[in-house]
């Protein structure tokens, strides 16, 4: 059987996730290290949004507001935590 | 116009009708979202302003059974996905054998929780512990609802199996999914 989108999405979804898990370990650093756990956590919530909620085809006013939904929450995660790690 | 001329033009959601799925379900699914992302929001300023709290919480949390629950639910959403498939195709009884498939995931992510509750609990950590476990205990039991919630709706469309039930059902299954795909890091590994 060939993999179709869906397969391959999955198969990501589960390597993005895995990668998750190992950076706190992997990456000292805590700015470059959230950085990459969010950055993950993007990348995932991307291919949900685009091949799961089935919002490829969707007219790109919802695509985009749910991936903005998306990037603000991760990017004030992201923001909060430098300006702590900074002062 | 008329109500009676506009209601023949189209169900009256507008632009909504372009999303798959019951438009009142992603009604549903936009507020959850935005309710979600203020609770985070107030997580990550609450955790900004009591930096050592949060880390001292955070660091007692087993990061390990949360990644492994992330698995389950991207698991749960692949198998929701290809009902969706399914029930497009016309093909009913796929499409409800994946529906039971993302239901028992969805069963085995509530256990793995209710594990990881349990263990924390016993540790002495609970909802009056500290404004981290507070946070923690609201937010990923206000989710644990929600999962809660998705497979009673995924049971409830699994019945029909028909195509627009199930894509309404699988939306709000794959809000949960991307609901836990932020709360996870931000909750479990962010420093």
């Amino acid at each position: 059987m060939i993999p179709d989108r869906l397969d391959i999405t999955w198969l990501v979804l589960i390597g993005l996730a895995l990668a998750t898990v190992l950076v706190p370990s992997i990456v000292t650093r805590p700015l470059l290290g959230n950085a990459l756990l969010l950055a993950f956590a993007a990348l995932k919530g991307r291919r949900i949004v685009l091949d799961f909620l089935d919002l490829r085809a969707a007219p790109a006013l919802w695509r985009g507001l749910v991936s903005a939904w998306l990037v603000i929450v991760l990017l004030f995660a992201w923001s909060a935590s430098a300006v702590v790690a900074l002062i | 116009m008329s109500a009676t001329d506009f209601e023949q033009q189209g169900t009256g959601w507008g632009i909504l009708e372009d999303l798959p799925g019951d438009p009142m379900m992603w009604v549903l699914i936009f507020s959850e979202l935005a309710a979600f992302g203020l609770f985070l929001g107030a997580f990550v300023i609450a955790r900004a302003l009591h930096p050592a709290v949060f880390a001292a919480g955070q660091a007692t949390l087993d990061a390990h059974l949360a990644g492994l629950n992330t698995i389950v639910l991207v698991t749960s959403g692949w198998t929701a996905a290809r009902a969706t498939a399914a029930a497009r195709a016309s093909a009913r009884g796929c499409a409800r054998g994946w529906l039971f498939g993302a239901m028992a995931l969805g069963a085995l992510f509530i256990a793995i929780k209710l594990l990881e509750y349990a263990g924390e609990i016993a540790s002495g950590n609970g909802l009056e512990t500290s404004p981290f476990f507070t946070l923690y205990f609201l937010l990923t039991g206000f989710h644990l609802l929600h999962v809660g919630l998705g497979i009673v709706i995924l049971a409830v469309v699994s019945r029909g199996a028909r195509p627009a039930s199930v894509e309404t059902g699988t939306a709000f299954w794959h809000m949960v999914d991307l609901l836990w795909i932020v709360i996870f890091p931000i909750l479990y590994l962010v420093r």
